[in-house]
């Protein structure tokens, strides 16, 4: 094609290289026809398969945190149920029902979702110590705290003991006042 | 037993307080006095509370009195006891995910008078965090509830 050779001479011109090479050099235009089409096959092969795999990792995550729902919830069930035949406390299928009220495991059945195994005599000790966290002991819960975008000591945000804030009422200048001064003389 | 230990009501009372004691560790118990938890701990701070003289002053502090600080410490379950040293918040690892406060009450008077001890010393070396001497077991657990995310 003509601005093809039109800038291959101008090229070689430039770069002063040997005029041979630059025939050898020029791409007809066929070839570069067949080019453009292999390059455009080339892309689309690898869009579908990179859609492929990315669908394939969304429904592997969604594989792997149901497995982790359902072990949770199996070993779930398995503590509440030790729990209300193993103990004296009347049973409150609240505390099955909600999960954040109820207590990591400590007794001895511990599934295998559980990190750490402890030993048997440690299990003696953690009887009496459930009891005394469990017996009527639950946390009064006072509501999530909404800060309304102010921040709170997690989001480092400024401790209240350093911002200065005027209650209503108080004076704005400090040192003797006019008013004080009167009061004053008429003691 | 909270008639016994002396009450903060206020945020500038508070302010004072962290502002002001100086060279011990500042104790404030946040919660509310007629509830069960916090009758307990109160009454394990109240009986230690002289022993501990030297080192710590307790202050408690309604929830409802100041809200900036029930907000700003993120307080959702009561009791929960935050620590102060010479106006900095001492941060303490007792084994749960939240060492900005203890939450609950302490099993036994001594656990609150060896973490005082371990919180005094650590300050007094100049450290702003320290690991909490308590056996993990006799740490009240509870579940730290994230809303909305």
């Amino acid at each position: 094609r003509p601005e093809h050779r039109r800038e291959t001479a101008r090229f070689w011109r430039e770069n002063r290289a040997e005029a041979a090479l630059r025939e050898r050099c020029l791409v007809p235009a066929e070839e570069y026809e067949r080019f453009a089409q292999a390059l455009e096959q080339a892309l689309a092969e690898h869009q579908r398969r990179e859609d492929e795999r990315i669908l394939q990792m969304a429904a592997e995550i969604r594989e792997a945190e149901r497995r982790q729902r359902e072990t949770v919830r199996a070993a779930l069930q398995k503590y509440c149920s030790f729990f209300l035949n193993h103990t004296q406390l009347q049973p409150e299928p609240e505390l099955c029902a909600e999960p954040s009220v109820c207590r990591p495991p400590a007794g001895p059945e511990r599934d295998s979702t559980c990190a750490a195994e402890q030993p048997g005599p440690s299990r003696m000790q953690t009887g009496p110590d459930l009891a005394w966290m469990e017996s009527g002991k639950v946390l009064t819960f006072i509501g999530h705290q909404e800060t309304e975008g102010k921040g709170n000591v997690h989001t480092g945000a400024k401790p209240p003991w350093l911002t200065e804030e005027e209650e209503d009422g108080s004076k704005q200048q400090i040192g003797p006042s006019y008013e004080e001064f009167l009061k004053h003389s008429e003691q | 037993m909270s008639f016994l230990l002396p009450k903060l009501t206020c945020k500038r009372e508070v302010d004072q307080a962290i502002k002001s004691v100086a060279e011990k560790v500042l104790v404030l118990r946040f919660g509310r006095d007629n509830d069960a938890v916090c009758l307990q701990l109160d009454d394990i701070l109240a009986k230690t509370a002289h022993d501990l003289s030297k080192m710590a002053v307790i202050y408690l502090v309604d929830v409802n009195d100041a809200p900036v600080y029930t907000q700003y410490f993120d307080i959702s379950y009561i009791p929960s006891t935050v620590f102060f040293f010479n106006g900095q918040h001492m941060k303490v690892d007792y084994g749960s995910p939240d060492h900005t406060k203890f939450v609950g009450s302490f099993k036994t008077k001594q656990d609150f008078i060896d973490l005082i001890e371990v919180i005094y010393r650590g300050a007094m070396r100049g450290k702003l965090i320290v690991r909490s001497p308590i056996d993990p077991n006799n740490i009240p657990k509870y579940d730290l509830l994230y809303q909305g995310i």
